[in-house]
């Protein structure tokens, strides 16, 4: 009964196109499908990360030949501190910064070409992934 | 000469053909399709900075790609008014001025707009010096 019916199906090729087509088209709808997944997933959690950041300057001394800095991460992720502002009335400086900084954890900073921070209105600093953390010296809130 | 059999093998190479560049449009299509979706779901910019220069009497801003694509400057609105600015394309982690021609008034609030080609803005008030 089934020897006959399987030579049968064998031998008969008719629909075989409409099934090559529709497996292709699936192929390529499952591919798109798939990578806008991926791409949403990737960006999501980049957001994500981004939101969870949270670095603050929680201060800042001048020593002998320099300044420096002393940073904290509030936040649940690590962050890459890629950039310095020291912004005043006259100049707005930015210095590149190569810092991580584990959550929950302080760092100290020190830059030896700095030292005019007194003359700063504002000094704040960026993530890797835009997070900008501003400081207001006190100096300048009488 | 014999000549039989022969619109048989013209009609299955003409179907191959088309076949074959029906699916090429396809997958073409697929990707360019997809690329699009992709460059506009990975950009992410922002403004670090924004500078009221006292020298130049012009406004700067420091723009930084964080995404995942490189991005085009298309435009600059000040108080919804499209200003010139120098053209400015950022790779993937770049960052740069873009100068923006503008003859501010000290104390005055601005909404400084910056478009990307792919209709990204990145907005927020900013207060002259």
């Amino acid at each position: 009964m089934l020897l006959p019916t399987m030579k049968h199906l064998r031998l008969d090729k008719r629909g075989i196109s409409n099934v090559i087509v529709v497996m292709l088209s699936l192929v390529l709808v499952v591919i798109i499908v798939s990578n806008v997944i991926l791409w949403s997933y990737q960006m999501n959690q980049f957001d994500w990360e981004r939101m969870q950041e949270n670095v603050e300057i929680v201060g800042i001394i001048q020593v002998v030949n320099g300044t420096t800095f002393t940073l904290q991460n509030k936040g649940s992720v690590t962050v890459h501190l890629v950039s310095l502002w020291i912004d005043s009335s006259t100049i707005h400086q930015r210095y590149d910064m190569d810092l991580y900084i584990n959550a929950g954890c302080t760092a100290n900073y020190t830059r030896d070409d700095i030292s005019f921070v007194d003359n700063a209105s504002i000094v704040k600093v960026t993530t890797e992934r835009g997070t900008i953390s501003v400081f207001t010296p006190s100096w300048q809130n009488p | 000469m014999d000549k039989r059999g022969i619109s048989a093998v013209l009609s299955s190479l003409l179907l191959t053909v088309v076949a074959v560049a029906a699916m090429a449009i396809a997958t073409s299509a697929t990707y360019v399709i997809t690329t699009n979706l992709r460059e506009n779901m990975s950009e992410r910019v922002i403004v670090e900075d924004v500078w009221f220069n006292n020298f130049t009497q012009n406004v700067d801003v420091y723009v930084r790609n964080v995404g995942e694509v490189e991005i085009y400057i298309s435009a600059v609105y000040v108080n919804h008014t499209s200003e010139s600015f120098n053209p400015l394309s950022l790779e993937i982690g770049e960052h740069q001025w873009l100068n923006v021609s503008l003859n501010w008034v000290p104390s005055s609030l601005y909404y400084i707009d910056v478009l990307t080609t792919r209709g990204t803005h990145v907005a927020a008030y900013y207060e002259a010096p």
